[in-house]
């Protein structure tokens, strides 16, 4: 299993200013990849050196199995800019058509199919499009030519829920296809729902990369049971993974710090007749790491 | 991409024409009153101007006939520079002015190299200034026989040609700066101090020891010295300047291979 991009080493100083710094990462054929981080961080530098809009200043990177430097190989690449501009009087319809055609050919059809489930007008001259029409055609043009790989900066930015929803999932279908989506984000929220691993960068260095499920397995989350009659709150005691138990009468909470399995063991020997579990805050988890530098080293996990 | 680029500078691109045709008609269409009044206009009363200003507009050496007069009011100063501002906008259009719009940020994550759609951009360029200069060529041409001018078609392609080239010439100018640096005013600024310099160097200043030398470096100075519209297709001059261009081409290439896009 080759990785779909590999970066090693990978560095970018604007001047003397710090975009990207030692970058080493591999993305995965298959798989969706959030990549987050706050204003600045570098998401928007380190998607420009794949698609060599700008070169490194020092390391190099492998897409899709080619050196980025490699114009035929973008063909197979799908790219949303993070600040997309289109502009004049052309109309959509006519620039997507022309990308198309520089791509190696899209059929009308699926440029249509496309534009209907966005919802997105392509007869409209673009410099008059809002920025989530425009958002749409910037899509649109990323999806268009069922590219191995899909680079998406902010893809969200201006959608209205609905469409969000849609492009969703539109993500979901291109891993169901067996290709690969890498997208940015501010916030996990946004990816969490869809992405296999996120990768958190800060101030240009990536401090994390975790695997989502994981991440919902290991995160903690607060439980509440009710029973028929009161329980003994010994039968709960001391049990792995339960913390700040409170039983009362035949209530019972807690938080659970990975797998409940010890918990709804113990709850059998009750009738439980309610059971309230939330979702885990992931959320709260990768606050940490926007905030808190002591975790940068220890954390590190370039796959 | 040509095609694209093409339908991008269109607009532009017929403004121009219709704008250099309106010159074209005005000037030519007064010629008859011109040629009626030699007393105004005749080699005497020209002698009475100011000798900068003469030289400055190429001498006026006799308006009354027809080629005099073509020569001094449009094939000397206000055709050439008409094109050469016309060349530099259009230029412009190929890489500094989208790469500061953010448009080009998507187009050289075309699967196209890009020295290929360095030179794409070139050439859609080089064929929307060559559709001006043809259709203004054929304007001029008809004009001219309409007033009577006396000027065949053979000395109106070779002055055309040369326009076309001082045009092209300084529109190279202004696409290899905005290559290497991405930056709308910067580079025209540059394409337009060297014409204006180039221009005067050639005229008021080629009697001036100290600049003469710079006519070497002056496009102008290899258009206008043949005196196409008087002797003919000056063809190594010409030559000279195409090769220019084919170096300011290079320049561009490769300037635009090595950079950062957008930042
Ligand atoms: N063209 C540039 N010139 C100088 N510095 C730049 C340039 N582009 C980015 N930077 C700097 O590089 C760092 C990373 O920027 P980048 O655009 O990659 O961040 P980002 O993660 O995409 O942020 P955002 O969420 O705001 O889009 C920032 O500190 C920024 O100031
Ligand atoms: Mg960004």
């Amino acid at each position: 299993m080759t990785a779909v991009v590999r970066a090693e080493g990978l560095t970018k100083y604007y001047g003397r200013r710090r975009g990207l710094e030692d970058l080493t990462l591999e993305i995965r054929p298959g798989e969706i990849f959030g990549y987050l981080g706050p204003n600045g961080a570098g998401k928007t530098t380190t998607i420009r050196l794949l698609l060599d809009v700008i070169r490194p200043t020092r390391g190099h990177v492998r897409v899709l199995g080619a050196g980025s430097r490699e114009a035929a190989v973008r063909a197979r690449i799908g790219y949303l800019p993070g600040e997309l501009a289109l502009e004049g009087r052309e109309r959509a319809a006519d620039y997507l058509a022309f990308l198309g055609r520089v791509r190696g050919g899209v059929p009308a059809a699926r440029i249509e199919a496309l534009a209907e489930r966005l919802d997105a007008d392509l007869s409209v001259p673009m410099r008059k499009l809002s920025k989530g029409n425009k958002q749409k055609i910037g899509l649109i043009q990323a999806f268009m030519h069922e590219p191995d790989l899909l680079i998406l900066d902010e893809p969200t930015g201006g959608l209205d829920p609905l469409v969000q929803q849609e492009f969703l999932t539109m993500v979901r279908e291109v891993r169901a296809s067996g290709r690969t989506v890498l997208m940015s984000s501010h916030v996990l929220a946004e990816v969490e729902h869809v992405s296999d691993r996120v990768g958190i960068v800060r101030a240009g260095r990536l401090v994390a990369v975790e695997n989502v499920a994981a991440l919902r397995e290991k995160a903690m989350r607060r439980v509440e049971l009710h029973f028929d009659a009161p329980v003994p709150a010994e039968a709960f005691a001391d049990l792995p993974g339960v913390r700040e138990l409170r039983v009362e009468g035949a209530g019972l909470r807690c938080t659970i710090d990975g797998r409940p399995d010890a918990l709804v063991k113990a709850a059998a020997r009750f009738t439980v007749v309610h059971l309230v579990s939330e979702e885990p805050d992931l959320e709260e988890i990768f606050l940490t790491y926007y905030s808190d530098e002591g975790r940068d080293d220890d954390r590190q996990e370039p796959a | 991409m040509i095609a694209k680029s093409l339908r991008e500078f269109r607009r532009s691109l017929i403004w121009w024409t219709i704008g250099i045709s309106a010159f074209m008609a005005m000037y030519l269409s007064i010629y008859p009153n011109i040629s009626g009044n030699p007393d105004l206009y005749g080699a005497q009363a020209l002698a009475k101007f100011p000798g900068a200003l003469r030289d400055l507009m190429g001498g006026l050496q006799d308006m009354t006939s027809g080629l005099g007069y073509l020569q001094s009011v449009v094939y000397q100063l206000f055709v050439p520079m008409l094109f050469t501002v016309c060349a530099m906008l259009i230029a412009n259009r190929a890489i500094a002015q989208p790469e500061e719009a953010g448009t080009l940020e998507l187009v050289v994550t075309l699967p196209v190299d890009r020295r290929r759609l360095l030179l794409q951009r070139f050439a859609a360029f080089a064929l929307g200034l060559l559709a001006v200069a043809v259709i203004t060529l054929l304007v001029t041409w008809a004009l001219a026989e309409s007033v009577a001018l006396g000027v065949g078609l053979d000395r109106l392609v070779a002055a055309h040609t040369g326009v076309y080239l001082v045009g092209l010439f300084f529109g190279s100018v202004t696409l290899a700066a905005g290559a290497a640096s991405g930056r709308r005013a910067p580079s025209l600024a540059l394409g337009g101090v060297w014409a204006v310099l180039g221009y005067v160097v050639v005229t008021v200043g080629q009697n001036v020891e100290a600049i003469a030398w710079l006519k070497w470096i002056s496009p102008f100075h290899y258009y206008a010295t043949g005196r196409p519209l008087y002797q003919g297709l000056p063809a190594g001059d010409y030559l000279v300047l195409a090769g220019a261009i084919a170096v300011l081409v290079l320049t561009a290439v490769l300037a635009f291979d090595r950079r950062d896009i957008g930042v």
